[in-house]
């Protein structure tokens, strides 16, 4: 089964996808924040990230410069999703390297899952 | 002796009208004195006022030479006035913090509390006008009116709006994920009343999310960052796009919704189609909304090679006259729309204007009471793109 990372620092938020994706049958994997988000994607090697941006310590944006920068993780698909939604934050987001851009308030979970499985399609 | 007598009165006679004419004399050379006394009382309490104004003056003469510079207006600048005084507007060029005002001052009209960013972190307001004795034109006078701290408050505003705006998503992300959670079932069946009450919170969430949505595009809007990569388009595909989404719900109102398109091709207008879009929407869904059933709603372009103009026609309740001049303020709703839909922000056609102001357009409107109204947006067509692109 695909295993998805989620690095998200927010718990409630956190546990309402993986409870998600959990009952969509997949693997999963935690980070509360940048760092860890790192250290696990190292560890777990995951089919697939799904990545906040305003995170404590490193931001979403700097997590998702390593994991571009780090060959044996580049080719991992991201998917962003955040609260931030301006113009500039999605194309600076697009253009690091991420598989799409998700706004959270304009995305139920469920939709999210469907992304996430066109994307590992 | 006889003769004596007469010249001495005569000598005394003129002895007499000299001194009369002495005191005469000396009576106007002290109200001479007295008038150039007052004469520099004024000049004095002039020359004061002008040294102790809050405000920054400067004054060119006829020739347009530097007249007057007061000492507010030095600090301002960071020039001393024996540095500047005489000199004509090309010379001063030489001061940088007096580049920007002075690009202003080349224009030929007058100015009014124009914004004009002097040093990086001072803010002037300039007003230029053209000072006349009688007919003769005496030169120009300008102000400058520190409104730094006002633009330090609209700032922290702002930024703290967006920030909050921001801020109020992840809850009302969770409140979402939350309902659609215990809607699809994924913590046991619920009954339809259950789903139907729980559709209603989420519906009411998602209006909370665009009210967010209208505050952060507003707040962008005035952090004046707003416009994007603006590209030649033609008008009538964005307005295909906008209207195919309200073909539905006109139907479900027995709205009548009509487009008409002009037959000969308009010029492309240089704009930023996703945000003209959302001016349109805006228009569209409002003439919807305030339409009863059964009327009429009507999407017209027309053109010209100077300009193109989008108006949205309905049948509605119109905009009470005493409100109209409102219309396009911040949060502005008027009487008769609040009783008919009581959740709108009062933001769409503030946007709307905004919007169309910064691609140079305008937008205006013809209301009446229970007959309807016209919203027309124009964008100038324009030739030279370079120009365009340089504002932003």
């Amino acid at each position: 089964m695909a295993k998805v990372l989620v690095i998200e620092d927010d718990t409630f938020l956190r546990e309402l996808i993986v409870q998600k994706l959990d009952q969509g049958g997949y693997d999963i994997a935690e980070a509360v924040d940048g760092e860890e988000g790192v250290k696990q994607a190292k560890a777990e090697k995951p089919d697939i990230i799904l990545l906040d941006l305003i995170l404590p310590g490193i931001d979403g944006f700097e997590v998702l410069r390593q994991l571009k920068e780090d060959e044996t993780l580049s080719s991992i698909p991201v998917l962003i999703l955040s609260n931030l939604g301006q113009k500039e934050d999605i194309e600076k987001g697009m253009k690091l390297g991420a598989k799409g851009f998700l706004i959270k308030a304009h995305f139920t979970p469920g939709e999210i899952i469907e992304k996430i499985k066109s994307i590992l399609a | 002796m006889e003769k004596e007598t007469r010249t001495t009165r005569s000598i005394i006679a003129r002895t007499q009208r000299l001194e009369e004419m002495r005191a005469a004399l000396l009576n106007m050379l002290e109200d001479t004195e007295e008038a150039r006394r007052d004469a520099e009382a004024e000049r004095n309490k002039i020359q004061t006022i002008i040294t102790n104004f809050s405000d920054g003056l400067l004054v060119f003469n006829p020739n347009g030479r530097l007249d007057v510079i007061n000492p507010h207006a030095e600090k301002i600048f960071g020039i001393q006035a024996e540095d500047a005084l005489g000199l004509t507007k090309e010379e001063l060029v030489r001061f940088p913090t007096m580049m920007a005002s002075l690009k202003i001052l080349n224009e030929k009209e007058d100015v009014f509390r124009r914004e004009v960013l002097i040093q990086e972190t001072f803010v002037a307001e300039l007003t230029k006008i053209q000072i006349r004795l009688g007919r003769t034109p005496m030169g120009i006078m300008v102000i400058f009116h520190d409104i730094t701290r006002e633009k330090e408050i609209e700032r922290l505003k702002t930024e703290f709006v967006s920030l909050t705006a921001h801020q109020l998503r992840t809850p009302l992300s969770a409140i979402k994920w939350i309902l659609r959670a215990l809607s699809e079932g994924d913590v046991g069946e619920l009954e339809a009343k259950q789903k139907d009450m729980l559709e209603k919170a989420y519906n009411s969430n998602e209006r909370m999310i665009d009210l967010i949505n209208d505050l952060l595009n507003v707040t962008k809007i005035e952090e004046g960052r707003y416009l994007y990569q603006p590209v030649l388009s033609h008008i009538t595909d964005v307005v295909n796009v906008v209207v195919k989404d309200y073909i539905e719900l006109a139907k479900r109102k027995d709205i009548v919704f009509k487009v008409q398109k002009p037959l000969r091709k308009l010029p492309r207008v240089l704009i930023d189609k996703e945000k003209i879009s959302l001016a349109i929407q805006n228009l569209i869904d409002n003439a919807i909304k305030y339409t009863p059933r059964k009327g009429t709603v009507t999407v017209s372009v027309v053109g010209s090679s100077k300009e193109v103009k989008v108006s949205v026609q309905d049948s509605g309740m119109g905009i009470p006259k005493a409100q109209q001049n409102r219309v396009f303020g911040k949060f502005f709703r008027a009487t008769n729309a609040q009783t008919v839909d009581t959740e709108g922000s009062g933001l769409g056609l503030y946007l709307v204007k905004n919007i169309v102001e910064a691609h140079d357009g305008k937008v205006d409107f013809i209301s009446t009471a229970q007959k309807g109204t016209t919203f027309t947006i124009t964008l100038p067509v324009k030739e030279e793109v370079g120009e365009f692109l340089k504002k932003f």
